[in-house]
């Protein structure tokens, strides 16, 4: 008869990811390369964003891009259009990315000489809130279309971003979606989130948006 | 469904700690998951199979201890659970309320030999 005795280990499997995240934040500060995490829901116009983005920075800094996705790359392919360095993750079904996924992901991009690069996160409103990717900061999209209950019912998302970026503003006339009250509810969950109403369609905000980026790219390298 | 990716973690962890610790039969694993995690112990026992197939941990029994939503209400001190008063005090209707217990998940320990 063996003997069975109880091993405790008390390993958070969270607590894992986030040592991880911290070590790779610090690699990234000694290369002087910021890191964005983007997240939002599918359709919110993530891609679109990311283009005008890279449009409105592109003089100032050298800017990198990493596209993650459960399969396909279209989006990837949509960046490279731009001149801009890209890699396509694919996460083979996974709904988040974590720590690990994303330092191999910018192995495989190469950070040197980089300015700033953005993690076009899974579109997901859920599990990439969970998962600490080792980013600088955190931003989310939500778009018009999707409703403006949506910090209600995504609170974590709401509550763990710097900056909540509200696209599809030139929509706002065709939905019912109270700008005030999505203001109002993000700013109960997170006191210090910034909020930025813009059209990556139109280009409306994206001025104030590149803003916000070039004084944290500034903050982080020195 | 992001319960795969996270149980496979677990088992390279317990293959690890059992590696380290010279442990070679394991009986059962005992997980810790808050009612706040994302992670849904239905799906974690329905998707644990499939992750340690092949490994030391396939034939080990899986327990879960599921943990409370807790909170303490920043106005009047008293702690309370989140989910059944939906994150209102219950005794003076205060908001803010300090998480105390509810996100965990943890590899509480395993019983083997």
């Amino acid at each position: 008869m063996k003997e069975f005795k109880i091993l405790e280990i008390k390993e958070s499997i969270f607590e894992d990811n986030n040592k991880q995240a911290d070590l790779l934040r610090g690699e990234l500060k000694n290369n002087k390369t910021f890191l964005l995490n983007l997240m939002s829901a599918p359709g919110s116009g993530k891609t679109t964003t990311v283009l005008k983005t890279i449009e409105a920075l592109k003089n100032d800094m050298r800017i990198g891009v990493m596209e993650a996705d459960i399969d396909s790359d279209v989006d990837a392919y949509a960046v490279a259009q731009t001149g801009t360095k890209v890699i396509q993750l694919h996460t083979g079904g996974m709904c988040h990315l974590d720590a690990d996924m994303t330092k191999q992901g910018l192995e495989g991009l190469g950070t040197e000489n980089l300015d700033f690069i953005i993690l076009e996160n899974v579109g997901n409103l859920v599990c990439p809130a969970e998962f600490d990717t080792g980013a600088s900061k955190n931003a989310m999209i939500l778009s018009v279309p999707e409703g403006d209950d949506k910090p209600l019912k995504y609170p974590l998302m709401f509550s763990i971003v710097d900056v909540l970026l509200i696209n599809k503003i030139d929509a706002l006339d065709y939905f019912d979606f109270d700008l005030e009250a999505v203001v109002e509810r993000a700013k109960k969950l997170n006191p210090n989130i910034k909020i930025i109403p813009i059209s990556a369609r139109t280009g409306e905000g994206i001025d104030e948006w590149a803003n916000w980026i070039r004084a944290e790219v500034r903050n982080w390298q020195e | 469904m992001h319960e795969l990716g996270v149980v496979i973690k677990v088992a390279k962890t317990v293959e690890n700690f059992a590696k380290v610790n010279g442990i070679t039969d394991i009986d059962t694993i005992v997980l810790q998951i808050g009612q706040l995690s994302s992670m849904i112990p239905r799906y974690i026992e329905a998707c644990y199979p499939a992750a340690v197939h092949g490994t030391i941990l396939e034939n080990t029994k899986l327990q879960i201890e599921v943990l409370p939503a807790n909170g303490m209400c920043g106005n009047c001190g008293k702690v309370f659970n989140l989910i059944e008063n939906k994150y209102c005090c219950p005794y003076c209707s205060g908001e803010d309320i300090e998480l105390l217990s509810g996100k965990e998940f943890m590899i509480k320990e395993i019983i083997a030999c």
